[in-house]
């Protein structure tokens, strides 16, 4: 039986900004692959460059060097499509309309492309919500559209870039088991990034830690805690065992990436 | 009843307050507390402005300013929306024009009369011209502002989902420059009549603006003060129109009082 080959290869991956006259590493040599149908959560200190490493899979920023290589199976349909950390809904479309914007832009008949946006929707829970604009729905309700919009254009991968960050903690519990069910149902291939630890737990196969500026991979961390995983796998002696060895090492990145902070403005 | 009451206690300082005042001032005529050959009392006004609305020589001059004004509306709309979204756009045009802008545009507009009639037919056409120039300066700007202030992350998306060149320019640059443009065009427009009657005062002998300098060379106040009435209420007409319209087109657009 052949080996199965991966879904996404980032190999030697290095970004440099030029930001006020100085050149900046945001990323320092990454190399990193996710498996078919693998959900790998990217965690890392703020700074570390992880929308970044999303930004430079979604084609949005180029490399400076190193190659990123996502392996197309379905040809007509696109490579990535990212769900945006606050939403980045287009105000002046409604629900339904902002769903089927990426399909749009690719020329799919209208009668499909409405077709697809009622069953994403469903599938988000929103059918009632198609002609609302987005400034009428809530913060969860609004990432739900920006999945919707995600999914709706049926990517290979599928990025997403701390989605539930700006929700409240009640909401984002709900979203996250959303977000399991989701991905239990189309068995996408998810490139996730977030900076809570409990949140890569509790969804991720394995984790990547991001190390302080300049993102380099400081571990790769596989996730044994058995699926379906929902909330209650929080009281596990495995889950306690594992967030306790990774916040350890992240911590580290934390207190590093401060420091240089503190240092950067003196 | 109840609705009615509702309605009075949101709205009833803006109804109440034009009421008072001109209650206020027909006493104030009345007794003597003003002179009446000066400001003669609003309902006398107001009976002199049905006068002339009978004769039909408010129509007259009224529909001569609104011809005005809305070739002046539509020229610096058409220019003035272009102009700002290409600026909005293109950053070294933006570069080349601001500075340009920033000193033009504080002169007073009725001064542009000489110079715009010197440049295309004097008469009819100079006089929208020069009324159109405050307007397309102040719709130029808030254009320009328009899409400069366009959330720079709903942008990326929208080119992260397949939207690029004349795509990206009319389904998100355009649209989201709108609600500038709409108060742009507000500002405009309310300029259009401040200039034209200022302009007709100067140069023409129909319009709002010459009846009302007429009358008050004749020493006939009361009609003034009901040009004015007239000038006044036009504005009011325009301005609350075309907030009405950008509430029906743009229903997406949240005020910030709506909170």
């Amino acid at each position: 039986m052949p080996e199965p080959s991966p879904k996404v290869v980032v190999n030697e991956v290095t970004v440099t900004f030029e930001s006020h006259g100085r050149s900046v590493t945001a990323l320092e040599g990454i190399s990193l692959q996710a498996q078919v149908g693998e959900f790998l959560c990217i965690v890392g200190p703020s700074g570390s460059g992880k929308s970044t490493l999303l930004r430079v899979l979604a084609g949005l920023v180029e490399p400076s060097g190193g190659q990123v290589r996502i392996a197309a199976e379905r040809p007509g349909t696109p490579l990535t499509a990212m769900v945006f950390q606050e939403h980045a809904l287009l105000p002046w479309r409604t629900v339904r309309d902002n769903v089927t914007f990426g399909l749009e832009n690719r020329g799919v008949a209208r009668a499909e492309r409405e077709a697809r946006a009622r069953e994403m929707l469903a599938m988000v829970g929103l059918t009632r919500f198609a002609r609302h604009y987005p400034h009428q729905l809530s913060g969860g309700m609004k990432q739900r559209v920006g999945i919707a919009r995600a999914l709706v254009t049926d990517p290979e991968v599928l990025l997403m870039d701390e989605p539930l960050a700006a929700l409240d903690a009640q909401t984002r519990t709900i979203m996250q088991e959303e977000l399991l069910r989701i991905w239990a149902a189309l068995g996408k291939t998810v490139v996730y990034v977030t900076h809570s630890l409990e949140e890569a737990l509790l969804l991720g196969d394995r984790i990547v830690l991001l190390t302080a500026r300049p993102g380099r991979v400081s571990q790769v961390y596989p996730v044994d805690l058995g699926r379906p995983r929902g909330l209650e796998v929080r009281g596990s002696p495995a889950y306690g065992a594992l967030l306790e060895k990774i916040w350890s090492q992240l911590r580290e990145e934390v207190v590093r990436a401060m420091a240089e902070d503190r240092g950067g403005d003196a | 009843m109840k609705t009615l009451g509702r309605w009075l206690a949101e709205h009833g300082i803006a109804v109440g307050s034009p009421i008072v005042t001109l209650c206020v001032w027909e006493w104030a005529s009345a007794t003597g507390v003003l002179r009446e050959a000066f400001f003669p009392r609003p309902s006398t006004v107001l009976a002199h402005l049905v006068q002339l609305g009978a004769d039909g020589t408010l129509w007259a001059h009224t529909a001569k300013s609104l011809i005005r004004i809305g070739w002046a509306f539509a020229l610096s709309a058409v220019f003035g929306v272009g102009v700002g979204l290409a600026m909005g756009v293109w950053r070294r045009l933006r570069d080349g024009l601001d500075p340009v802008f920033a000193v033009i545009y504080p002169i007073p507009s009725v001064l542009f009369l000489p110079l715009v009639s010197f440049l295309v037919p004097p008469g009819e056409i100079a006089l929208v011209v020069t009324t159109a120039v405050t307007s397309f300066f102040l719709v130029a700007f808030t254009t320009t502002h328009g899409v400069r202030q366009i959330d720079r992350l709903v942008v990326e998306a929208a080119v992260h989902y397949g939207a690029r060149g004349p795509r990206l320019f009319a389904a998100v640059l355009l649209p989201g420059a709108l609600p500038y443009i709409f108060t742009g065009l507000r500002l405009g427009l309310g300029f259009a009549l401040i200039v034209v009657v200022a302009v007709e005062i100067v140069s023409a002998s129909t319009g709002l603006g010459a009846l009302l300098w007429l009358s008050w060379g004749i020493l006939k106040v009361e009609d003034m003060y009901a040009t004015f009435f007239v000038i006044a209420l036009l504005g009011a007409v325009l301005s609350y129109g075309l907030a009405a319209l950008r509430a029906r087109l743009l229903p997406w657009v949240q005020d910030v009082g709506a909170r």
